[in-house]
Parts: C-alpha cells; structure tokens; sequence
C-alpha cells in the first residue's frame, strides 16, 4: 500500500485557516503580542549593539593599531618619558609612540541666555612623525593654507569632525585649571567619536606643563616577536615597577563592553518580559481554541488524525503565529531602533554611550536569534494545548462526554518550580551577570502560574459555602472553582503581566526611595560649585589659593573640598573613582556622616591611612571592611617615605559611580601626592547670605584671578542637584513604566481573549438561564462576577508573585549588575491601585464579552445539540 | 385557567411559522403537542414562556398578559411559574446535582436546601445530590432536569422532546416521572415531541399545522 502523504498541510490550509478567519481578533492578540515583544527586544538590542559598534569604532581609531601599550596606573596616571627610549633600544620593539592624553574644557559661544557653555574635549598629544604607522585616524592633516611645519607649533589643534562642528575653525579657549588658553585650529583629524584635539606631544607638554611626561607609550612589535615573552621579559626587568600596565590596546574596547553590559542585559532582558506575557497570551488563546474546537478535534481523530499528528497540528498553528508575528516584530523593531537612534541617539538612559549618533547595525544573526525567540515563546505557549488536542479521547469527546479540561499537570510541579526559582535566585553572579537570578525570576513566575489552580481551589472552596444561599455570586464562583485549570489559563496571561508590572513598580519605588535618601546624605550643603567632571577633572580644577579665598567670602559659613580623580587599578577592569575629601573624624560614631555609610564605620589602626570603599569595590576588587587594600599602594608608588598601608574602615553607599569609589581623607592625600588641588566645592551660607551673592562673589573672585575664568564656574543649589538627579532617574526610568502598560495590556488581552471565547462557548447555560426565569442583566452580572472573582485570584497571585520578583531584583538582580544595594520599599497604593485596575479591566472586559452572548440568540441556543 | 393562548401567529420575515393557534391549558392538565419538523413547535413553546416574541395575538399564563409585560416582567413571571424541560437536559456542568435543582429556588430567594432534596427524592436521585453532572446517565440527567422544572412548584411546565435522548424503557421511567410528579403538584404540562409513545398518557394530544392548532 502507498504511504499517504501528511494531512498537517491540507488540514492547516482549511480547518486551521478557518479558525483564524472565525476569531480573527483572538488570534491577531496572539500575534500582536509575539510581534511587539519581538520587536521591543530586538529594537533594544539593535540601539545598544549599534551604540557599542560605535563606540569601539571611534575607540579603535583613537587606540590606533599597536600591538602593546604601556600605562602607569599611579593616582596621576602619568608615565616617565625616560621609558620611551628605554623600549625604544629592546630588540623586539619596532616602533614605540609617545602620547599624552588630556580632557578638558574648550569654550564654546555664548548661548542666547548670555551664558557660557563649555565642550568637554579629549585632547591628545602624539608625534606626528609617528603616529601614521599606528593609528592613522589621529594623523594632523593641515588645511591647505597652513604650511607642513604647523604640525609642530606650540599653539596649534587639529580637530576631528565632533569637535570642529561644535568649536568651528579659528581660534579655540582651552581651560586650564581656572584659566583660559587660546589655541588655533590648524587643521583635522580623522577620527571618529566625541569631540577630539590633537596637538604636537611636545606642545602639549609645554602647553598644559606636563613636561617629561606621557599617558602612554603605544608600541608596534618585530614581526614575528612574542608579545607574550617580551612582556614578561620587560616586567621581569629591575626599573620595572608595580604601577606599570603593559596590555594589549583592544582591552579598552572590551572593557567598554563590560562597562555597558550589566546595563544592557538588564534592558534587553527588560524587554523581553512583553515576549515572556505573549507566551502566555499565546497559550491562553491556544487552550481556549482547543477546548472549543474539542469535537472537531474529536472527528477528525475518528477520521483518522492520529494523536500525535493532532499535536503537531495545533504546534503547527503555534508556529504560523509565532513565525508571522516575529517577522513582523522584527520589522518594527528595525524601524524603532532607526527612529530611537536618530531622535534619541545611541544612549537610552544609562549615559554610557551619551554623545553617539550612531548609524544603525542590522545583524542577521541577531535578527535570527530574536526571530527564534518569538517563534519559540509561541511553540512553548502551544505546547501544552497541543498535548491537550493530542489526548482527548475522540469517542467521548464526540458524545459530548469528555469534557477537555486544560492539561492538569502534578501537584508537585508549582511548588517545585518555586523553590528551584528560589535557590537560582541565591546563586552568585555568572560571568558578572545576574543570570541565576533571572532564571529563578522566570521560574518563579511559571511556579506562581502552575500553582494557580491551587490556589482557585483555596480560596473558593472557602467562598462557596459563604454564597451558597445567594444565586448569581454562587453560579459566578462555583463555575471558578469547579473548571479551576480554565480560570487559571484565563489568568495566566493577568497573572505574569501583574506580576512583572508590580516587581517592577517595587523595584523602581526602592531605588526611587534610596536614591533620595542617599541625595540627602551627600547633598548637606546650600551650594555646590564645580570646575569639571569625570576624566577633565584632572585640568579643570581649583587651586589652594581659590579655595582659600573662597572660605573667607562674605555670607560663606563653611567650606567642603573634593577632588575627583580616576584611577586604573585593574588593566581588565573599568576605572575606579577617587574621591578626596575632609573626612577626618567625620565617619566613627558620627550621626551627620559626610558619606551614606552601609554599616559602622571603624576606627583607623594607628600607622595606617582609612579609606571607605563604595560597594562595588567589595564586589569588584575584595575590599572588606576591617582588612588592608594593598592595590591602591600601586597609585601613590613613588611618593615620599615608605609604602602606606591602605585600612577599609568603612563601606558607603555610591549611586553615582558603578564601578568602584574610594574615598579618602583630604589631608592624608595631600601627604601621598603633594596634590591640593580641588574639583567641587560645597558652601554652607550664613542665614542671612543668598546663594545668588555667594556666587556672584565667587565669579569675581575667579576674575580676578583669571580674566574671564568666572564663566568656567559651575553653579547648583542642593535642591537643582536633587531635582535634576531625580529627573534624570525618572527619565531614565520611564522605560519601565510603558513595559509595564504593554506587558499589562498583553495581559489585558489574554482575558479578554478567554472571556469572549468562554462566553460564546457558554451561550446554551446563558439561554437556560434564561429559561430559569434570569433576566439579561442578572446573566451579565453572572459574567461581570465571574470576570471579577478570576482576575482579583489573578491579582492577588500576580502581587503576591510581584512582590516576590521585585526581592530577587532589588535584593539580588541590582546588586549583582550594578554593585548596590538598596532598601525595599513597597508603594501599597500605587500597587493597590494597579490590582485593582487590572480587576476592574477584568470584570469590565468580561461583561462586554457577555453582551454578544447574554441576547436573544442564548434562548435559541438552548435547543442546539450540544 | 393555566394557560390561555388566543389567535397567536409568527412569521420569520415573509415565512409564516404558525398562525392563528388558540389553546387553553387547565391547571394540572396535559397536552401534548405533536407536528412536522419546523413547524413552530419549540418556537411556540417559546412563545408561552415568553422567551420568543409572536406578531400576532396573546398569551395568557395565570391571567396575565405576557405581551404586556416587559423583559424583566417576564423573566419574573417565568421564574414564578413555568417549569421547563428540555431535550437535551441542560442542566450546568460546573453545579452538582443538588445545586441545579436549587436554582429555582435561589431565584426566588426561598431556602432551597430541603425541598431540593425532597424533590431528588421523588424522582429518585435522593442519594445523587452531591455528583456533578458528568457522573450521571442520560436518563437520571433528565430525572434531574424534572426535578428542577418542578421544585419551585410553577404552575406551567413546559418540555420540549424530553425523552428525545433516550433509550425506549428510560424514556418512558422518565414521562412516567414527569406526570406523576405535574399531576402531584397540580401543575399543567404542555409536552412537544415527536414520540407517540411519549404522548400515551396526555389529556389531548394536538397537531401543530402552518394553518394553526388540530384537534388529534
């Protein structure tokens, strides 16, 4: 006999293909719903892939392509010239280049207001003569007018395209300290990225007085050397000291990638929680049609249709929806990453890749990995309404008999699934990441779900006897109690999106509520002036004299200094702040502490110098409270007397900065690097002072001692600080809260798509209802009750299941990406609110599903066979 | 007089379905009503209920107008006084058999929990109360159907092909049940079917014709 070809083609051609022309609007939330989860992932993953692309681009022209770079890791990064003649003589090096790597401020024209702005520039310092045969994007080309020998002029800049756009050509004001340095543009640079100057290395040095030093030596091997024996062979030398990096250039970008990651994965996974929600919309509409479609199922069983054929049709169906849904997801991702970079740029709140516009980069790869995603959730979704078509039992099932109940997995399952989500969520990060904790948090959720039928079953077993006499809550509650796996499917969908929407809400609410507390803790004073921040911190700064006469102005009471410095204490790791401060018996026992300290601060052993380490340097670099820090010993090499041994005496809380603080003491600082220059100041007024005299008397201080250096002061109150920081977390955060509508709104979808598939299927109990002698409004009251009793169980298991996932997120997804900590903080109203809103959407979309079935049509439905 | 049905006439746009149909039903009388397919029959049965609506004529159940009466009036009216029994019993999957034969009785806001357990006890099913309906045969499904037609007492039950589903000796244990339990309650039945046999212990037995309703 002929082996018959497949029936899945035929079948899903017609039978199949009708049920999609039948409940268009169902099965279009099921796509809609793959579609925009696909597409929120891959938009994000797109924005930040191209943001990074970019990022590297520019570093990599900057970087040039030298095969090793040496770098002094010292407090003041500076590297001795001497070594460059020294590499120059080893056999092994072909070429080595010196350069001096600056940031600083250019000034910019006066904006409309009449203010100053200024630009942060990098400005690098490199050999011209040189510098083509390593990275040639930083080869100064002079304008045509200018003549060759420019290149070597003390006071000449050549800019790339981001500078030069923003500076224009002519004459430049480069800030030095508090004063202000002209220098001419002579010509460009090709680099891409930022704002970038380059100048002749020897101007540079005489220009902003680093004579005899360098930020790095770029070295191009022989061909054929061994990097690696040359770099042990170097480092095994006798002028070799501790505070020198010998690495590979490429590192700068892969750390730059480590910077962004725990940022990044957070917001893809972020995101994928609208494709996680799809999963369920997907299987709640799936079990639904093949519980309706029960019969049909049935027939075609004894015309034939094996069961695991049956299976593969409904995985079939899965797989129709899932595959046009992520096309069509990754689609609209594309076009929402092209408009998010041209209006937003490449940065969507994190600041890591601020000042990028980056062009798009389509991957296929990516576009095939998120494409699987969507295709994926759909088949999963489908899998267990595909085992339900696989084994219903045709005969009965024709009768009218077997009932197809959704699949009733084992009891032990939700609570298994729990406890294992539970034990990920403790694990310790992997690869830097929270992934553990991500699974439990996914596996906490399908446990939640799974439990759900318990929970039905709990909760009305206890109402029911309470309704017993009264009719209409009584026939909306046993219904609930008595098909508890259909009403926690109708729910799933409610149950996962309220849930992710509350951990959410609680996650955000918590960090909210740190960061405003910490705010006060670090912001105590009235005023707050600055002269640069970040890398340029090291040339804008506040001399001792400024800050000596600033102490003594009129209406100032007080005065805090800080300096900020970036330090590099592992080649593999981002930079580590510096923040030097008075600090001295500020900390032990103190009630007002000058840092948000996480514990009691401990007294410093005699002999050695306290330092009070922000959490992430636990995480990143060992510190513990109470033990030595030797690796900030390689800062201050060099500095007079004998090492010093570094004592943690107490750990701090630091949002501003992720990855590492450290702060010390003013005076011992000053003792190790002779440095006593400043970066921010902090004023505390005298009553009758304002804060508008203060710095009106601060601007002509710096006058005076700098013609014009008074517009180069940075000026902010305590509560502009407070109120732009906050902005600036809300923004950041906004993100979240259309995930969350979107995640809800799928949810939304789910119940809606239950309830109206339910309600039709029950038009024959409505018309006997009906013939009970029930009128159209007590029946919609029946659903409406309905519609109310399964989403407050669904509400109430996704808060319960909410506030479980936001411990795991505020407890252990932020500390393990970001390296802090924070206090839990539950918003009762805000999550009220929201329950009660997903109810009330609930019962409302149920009742309008009741409206088409509740009518005329339900008595004349009573005498269809059933 | 029960029931009182005068002139009654329907049509489905240009297609008359009955018309001119008169009937009166006694309390605790039986008429059985009989006719082709697609006659009218469950349509008028609909009518008496006033679960359908008819251009023409009146019906009357316990001297009340039912086309004067709106939705709600009828529903209550129903709810009071009529009893129906249907071919394919009907009754809901989700409430055991005790609470499907309490909702009358709920509607009325009247204790249901003994008279529900008399009434299973009449027709048999005293020891049932507590199975869902997926746990019972054809014949006791119907046995309950009756039950819950008749535990409020109504004054009119009306069955549409009761025994429709059913084999020959269920069927007629069931129309056995059906009378024996309108006539103990005094209550009128107005019985459309197909089966002769069903029509056995009826009062009269009319047919249902397009021109109206024919003496047997």
């Amino acid at each position: 006999m002929a082996r018959a070809s497949s029936p899945l083609w035929p079948l899903l051609k017609s039978f199949s293909r009708q049920e999609l022309l039948q409940h268009p609007w169902r099965n279009l939330a099921a796509l809609v719903s793959v579609m925009l989860g696909v597409a929120l992932a891959f938009s994000v993953h797109l924005i930040n892939a191209s943001a990074l692309d970019e990022f590297s681009q520019a570093l990599r022209a900057v970087g040039g392509q030298a095969d090793l770079e040496l770098r002094s890791s010292t407090v003041n990064a500076e590297l001795d010239e001497s070594w460059l003649g020294r590499l120059r003589q080893q056999p092994e090096v072909a070429l080595a280049a010196p350069v001096l790597e600056l940031s600083s401020y250019a000034l910019l024209a006066q904006a409309e207001d009449g203010k100053s702005r200024r630009l942060p520039l990098r400005l690098l310092g490199v050999d011209p003569l040189q510098i083509a045969r390593l990275a040639p994007d930083l080869m100064p080309l002079p304008d045509s007018t200018e003549a060759r020998l420019e290149l070597f002029a003390p006071d000449r800049v050549f800019l790339n395209a981001a500078a030069s756009l923003a500076l224009g050509s002519g004459k430049v004001q480069l800030q030095q300290g508090l004063q202000l340095r002209t220098v001419s543009v002579a010509g460009s640079v090709r680099a891409a990225g930022g704002a970038l100057a380059v100048m002749d290395i020897a101007a540079a040095q005489d220009f902003f007085n680093r004579m005899g030093q360098l930020s790095r030596i770029d070295i191009r091997l022989q061909p054929g050397a061994d990097r690696e024996a040359f770099v042990q062979r170097l480092q095994a030398s006798a002028d070799w000291n501790s505070s020198l990096r010998l690495a590979k250039p490429g590192d700068t970008a892969e750390r730059l990638g480590n910077l962004s990651r725990a940022y990044r994965v957070n917001l893809t996974v972020l995101a994928l929680i609208a494709l996680f929600t799809g999963g369920f919309l997907v299987f709640s509409v799936l079990a639904l049609s093949v519980s309706r479609r029960a019969q049909q199922f049935a027939l075609l069983g004894v015309l034939g249709l094996t069961g695991a054929q049956r299976l593969r049709l409904v995985l079939l169906e899965a797989a129709a929806l899932g595959l046009l849904g992520s096309v069509l997801g990754l689609a609209l991702g594309t076009g929402l990453a092209a408009m998010a970079l041209r209006l937003l740029g490449g940065d969507l709140g994190g600041g890591y890749f601020s000042g990028e516009a980056p062009a798009l980069q389509w991957s296929g790869a990516a576009a095939m990995v998120f494409g699987s995603m969507g295709l994926a959730t759909a088949l999963v979704g489908a899998w267990w309404p595909a085992r339900q078509a696989q084994a219903l039992p045709p005969a009965q099932t024709l009768k009218g008999l077997g009932v197809v109940q959704p699949h009733r997995h084992a009891a032990w399952m939700g609570p298994a699934l729990l406890l294992a989500g539970a034990m990920l969520a403790l694990l310790p990060p992997l690869w830097d990441m929270p992934l553990g904790a991500y699974l439990g948090v996914a596996l906490l959720l399908l446990g939640g779900i799974a439990c759900l039928p318990w929970l039905v079953g709990r909760v009305l077993d206890r109402v029911a006897p309470l309704l017993a006499q009264r009719l209409l809550p009584l026939l909306a509650v046993e219904r609930a109690r008595r098909v508890r796996e259909s009403a926690a499917v109708a729910v799933s969908g409610v149950v996962a999106s309220l849930s992710l929407a509350v951990a959410l809400t609680v996650m955000v609410s918590s960090f909210r509520h740190s960061v405003t507390s910490w705010l006060d803790t670090v912001l105590p004073a009235a005023l707050y002036v600055r002269s640069g921040v970040g890398s340029a911190a090291a040339q804008a700064y506040f001399d001792p004299a400024f800050v000596q006469a600033a102490s003594t102005l009129p209406g100032v009471q007080r005065l805090s200094a800080q300096r900020n410095l970036l330090l590099n204490l592992d080649p593999a790791k981002p930079p580590v702040a510096l923040v030097v401060r008075n600090l001295e018996g500020h900390l032990e026992g103190s009630a007002a502490s000058p840092l948000p300290l996480v514990g009691a601060a401990l007294p410093v052993p005699a002999g050695k110098m306290g330092l009070y380490v922000s959490e992430a340097m636990v995480d990143l670099y060992g510190a513990r409270v109470g033990q030595d820090f030797a690796p900030l010993q390689q800062a201050f090499e060099g500095g007079a007397g004998k090492p010093v041994e570094f004592f943690v005496a107490g750990i701090w809380r630091d949002y501003a900065r992720q990855f590492g603080t450290i702060a010390m003491d003013r005076a011992d600082y000053a003792r190790l690097s002779r440095d006593e220059r400043v970066n921010d100041l902090a004023f505390w007024l005298t009553p009758e002072a304002s804060t508008e005299g203060v710095e009106q008397s601060l601007r002509e201080l710096a006058d005076r001692q700098s013609p014009g250096a008074g517009q180069l002061l940075e000026f902010s109150s305590a509560t502009q600080l407070r109120a732009t920081t906050l902005r600036i977390f809300d923004r950041s955060f906004a993100v979240t809260y259309w995930l969350q509508a979107v995640a809800v709104g799928i949810g939304l979808f789910g119940i809606a798509a239950s309830f109206s598939a339910q309600v039709l299927a029950r038009r024959k109990e409505f018309g006997l209802l009906a013939h009970l002698g029930l009128t159209r409004k007590q029946i919609l009251r029946v659903v409406a009750t309905e519609g109310a009793a399964w989403t407050g169980l669904g509400a109430i298991a996704g808060l319960a299941l909410g506030l479980a996932v936001a411990v795991v997120l505020v407890k252990v997804v932020n500390p393990q990406s970001f390296h802090w900590s924070m206090e839990l903080s539950l918003p009762w109203a805000r999550l009220l609110g929201l329950a009660l809103s997903v109810v009330a959407a609930g019962t409302l979309t149920a009742w309008l599903s009741g409206q088409a079935a509740a009518g005329r049509d339900a008595v004349l439905a009573v005498k269809e066979d059933w | 007089m029960t029931l009182q049905l005068h002139n009654l006439s329907k049509h489905y746009g240009d297609t008359p379905v009955f018309s001119k149909v008169s009937l009166r039903v006694a309390a605790g009388e039986f008429v059985a009503i009989v006719g082709e397919s697609g006659v009218g029959k469950s349509t008028l049965l609909n009518c008496m209920a006033g679960l359908d609506h008819w251009d023409a004529g009146t019906v009357q159940l316990e001297g009340v107008d039912i086309g004067a009466l709106d939705e709600d009036g009828r529903a209550m009216l129903r709810r009071a006084k009529v009893g129906f029994v249907f071919q394919a019993f009907h009754v809901l999957p989700h409430l055991d058999v005790l609470q499907n034969v309490s909702l009358p009785l709920l509607l009325l806001g009247q204790a249901p929990q003994q008279r529900a357990q008399a009434m299973l006890e009449a027709v048999g099913l005293g020891a049932l109360g507590a199975r869902l309906p997926q746990q019972l045969s054809g014949g006791q499904l119907q046995r309950v159907a009756i039950a819950r037609a008749l535990v409020h007492q109504p004054r009119l039950l009306l069955a549409d092909e009761p025994t429709g589903n059913l084999d020959p000796n269920t069927a007629a244990l069931v129309m056995r049940a059906l009378v024996q339990q309108c006539r103990s309650h005094g209550a009128a039945l107005v019985l459309v079917t197909h089966s002769e046999a069903a029509t056995s212990g009826a009062d009269r037995v009319l047919h249902l014709r397009a021109d109206g309703m024919h003496a047997g």
